[in-house]
């Protein structure tokens, strides 16, 4: 393996994971900590571009910090942003940044409390980098700790459409599709649920790695595994012009603004429903189930009948040559 | 053109039981090898092995263009990064394929300039913001060729800006390693993107001199079980042709102006592939009248005296030649993974072990 760190240590996929196990020896098995009544998550964003289609850096930094809050069944409460700014940034753009950050903050009902800021030379960063760490209190302790054999696999909605918009302007392949990114912060799309009686188990956003890499984590050194139907899974069809002219599947683009939720079999449909009342999460739907004898695999169902294993990626993907 | 038909279960399920009822009559087990790593790749993706009979086999050829790019070339690049101290840009999965030491993203650490690239706009784009040469390192077959030809003809090249070229052309490619003996099979896939550019028409020495059915496909599921079925056919009524299934996309001429491009701006000259040794009128090699973008021209080259194309226990070589599966290869999945890549095959998306290994196949 290599002994330096490479650009796909940060890729979010496999060596990412073996990263964080090896080095840190961190266990990776939660997006947040639970401790206690409280959760706690910290994450730093770096984004080429850093105003893309849908959002920017800001709107991006704070809804996934939310985000990662709600996977542990908990409701964000208080968020702290730290900025690395290079010199040379243009203060108009950082104000575009700050706001849409309060913005989202807002609409997620949660407060930015405290801050540092930071100056670099130039050329020492790409604009700006924004760490964010979040504190939220648990609803419902969500640890994949009582996940079942039959157990259904949920989408609030369609994959890959922060990924492939975010390629599209940065790779200035301008592919004229109307496709815009998914970024956004997910606490009432998933707040109602914790608050209902619906039996969730394990819930995590398809972030970097996508779809692909999420299920993976979900189920990596676990007892289960997954089987999911490929033709229930939405995909835009902006979304399959790109990723037919890359050569990349949607499954390993990244998503802002989904869930991947596994719930007790039984609560599925009622769960779907609830989704589908909030414009967020009106494409969700039921793609999949876990399945005890695949343990940590994940194998997709092809819409005609043959199976394949839906691997970790293991770095981003590149587009295709020709 | 009604693209869902190619991907419409129902249709598909209906090829796969006529692939059936066909290969029923075949009297031996067949090969078909398709010479396009976007095709192994639906295939894997699509899981279409699982739908044939036993006595069809798709193997992979020499498709990926990353995959015969050769050692030597590799050397040279890095070399000439080293020792002259310019920026080399190439795609993205050419910086991981191995050299016979290093791999242009292992060059980086003794202190290499390489930089990756999406395509040669961008490698133009930055030798404009570079005081250093920049060398674009141009692989690919014919579709990525077109792709290099129009830039240099269509753009304003900063004169800080080179071209080392070892793109190829892939039907004199296989018809060469047919013509050697070295592969055999009962069947061609034709590629997609680049019978698009190269056409058909040059296919039909194929069917001729060796009596080989060849049909081109697209890339969805259905488009290469019908190609399938279309050489099961021919097979079965011993012919041999050149059928389109693709015909939304190829033609029999191909696509003559990228054709004349390229004809402006290339010669058809030798080529090394990885594995398969020099092959006559298979290289993309830049005219004189074009000599001031050739890398090769500006540059002191320096190539190395011995290469090592494939390490010990690596069986690209056979896997390119559709002679191994990936799973034949005893180093495949252990020593040899995406993340650490033996051998070419491993690295790109077009790559059949990487292909393989994507796709949980042997594990
Ligand atoms: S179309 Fe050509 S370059 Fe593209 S994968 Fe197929 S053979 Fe390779
Ligand atoms: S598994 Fe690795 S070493 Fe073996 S043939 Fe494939 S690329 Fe070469």
């Amino acid at each position: 393996m290599s002994d330096v760190i490479t650009i796909d240590h940060g890729s979010g996929g496999k060596l990412t994971l073996e990263l964080i196990e090896n080095i840190f020896k961190a266990e990776n098995g939660l997006d947040a900590a639970i401790l206690d009544d409280l959760a706690f998550t910290t994450d730093s964003h770096s984004i080429k571009p850093l105003f893309f289609d849908g959002g920017d850096i800001g709107k991006l930094a704070v809804s996934g910090t939310v985000n990662d809050l709600l996977c542990v069944g908990a409701k964000p409460l208080y968020i702290s942003s730290a900025f690395i700014i290079e010199a040379g940034f243009e203060i108009e753009k950082l104000q575009k940044i700050v706001n849409s950050m309060q913005e989202e903050a807002r609409k997620a009902n949660v407060k930015i409390v405290c801050g540092d800021t930071k100056v670099v030379e130039k050329g020492k960063c790409d604009g700006v980098y924004i760490n964010t760490s979040g504190i939220g209190k648990i609803i419902k302790k969500i640890d994949g700790s009582n996940v079942e054999d039959g157990d259904a696999v949920i989408i609030t909605g369609s994959i890959g459409d922060h990924g492939f918009s975010i390629m599209n302007k940065r790779e200035n392949l301008n592919i004229d599709v109307n496709l815009k990114s998914d970024v956004t912060q997910l606490s009432d799309v998933i707040l109602p649920l914790l608050n209902s009686d619906i039996d969730i188990k394990f819930m995590r956003d398809p972030t970097r790695g996508g779809l692909a890499m999420c299920l993976n984590e979900l189920c990596y050194k676990r007892h289960f595994g997954f089987e999911i139907y490929e033709d229930k899974i939405p995909i835009k069809e902006e979304v399959r012009v790109i990723s037919e002219i890359l050569g990349i599947e949607p499954y390993f683009a990244a998503n802002e603004g989904k869930m991947v939720i596994v719930v007790k079999k039984e609560d599925a449909p009622k769960t779907v429903e609830m989704l589908k009342k909030n414009p967020k999460s009106k494409d969700a739907a039921i793609i999949g189930e876990v399945k005890n004898s695949l343990q940590g695999k994940v194998v997709l169902i092809t819409p005609f009948g043959s199976k394949r294993i839906l691997k970790m990626p293991v770095s981003d993907k590149m587009p295709r040559i020709c | 053109m009604n693209l869902e038909l190619f991907s419409d279960p129902q249709i598909v399920k209906k090829l796969a039981k006529a692939i059936q009822t066909e290969a029923a009559k075949l009297k031996k087990e067949i090969k078909i090898m398709h010479i396009c790593g976007t095709h192994e790749n639906s295939i894997i993706r699509f899981g279409l092995r699982d739908l044939l009979p036993a006595n069809i086999r798709v193997i992979a050829g020499p498709g990926c263009p990353v995959c015969v790019t050769s050692s030597r070339d590799i050397d040279a690049v890095i070399n000439l990064a080293l020792k002259e101290n310019v920026c080399i840009t190439t795609f993205g999965d050419m910086l991981k394929v191995p050299g016979s030491k290093l791999s242009l993203h292992g060059a980086k650490s003794h202190g290499a300039d390489i930089k990756m690239v999406y395509s040669i706009y961008d490698a133009i784009e930055l030798s404009k913001n570079s005081n250093k040469p920049v060398v674009f390192f141009a692989c690919g077959f014919e579709t990525t060729a077109a792709g290099t030809a129009a830039a240099i003809l269509d753009l304003k090249l900063p004169s800080n800006f080179f071209i080392y070229s070892v793109h190829k052309y892939t039907p004199d490619g296989v018809y060469a390693l047919l013509k050697s003996g070295k592969i055999d099979m009962d069947g061609l896939i034709l590629p997609g993107h680049a019978s698009a550019i190269s056409g058909l028409r040059t296919y039909e020495r194929f069917a001729f001199e060796f009596h080989i059915p060849s049909v081109a496909a697209g890339f969805e599921a259905a488009d290469i079980l019908l190609a399938i079925l279309l050489i099961v056919k021919q097979i079965n009524s011993n012919q041999a042709k050149v059928e389109n299934t693709y015909n939304r996309v190829i033609n029999y001429e191909g696509n003559t102006k990228a054709q004349q491009i390229m004809d402006r701006v290339f010669s058809l000259g030798e080529a090394i592939w990885r594995g398969l040794g020099t092959i006559e009128h298979t290289g993309y090699i830049l005219k004189d009248e074009f000599a001031y973008v050739d890398a090769t021209k500006h540059f002191n080259f320096e190539y190395p005296n011995h290469y090592i194309e494939h390490k010990k226990g690596c069986r690209c070589r056979d896997v390119i030649l559709g002679k191994a599966q990936p799973t034949d290869c005893p180093l495949y999945a252990k020593h040899c993974t995406p993340y650490n890549p033996v051998g070419p095959c491993m690295v790109s998306d077009e790559g059949t072990c990487k292909n393989f290994y994507d796709g949980g196949i042997g594990e």
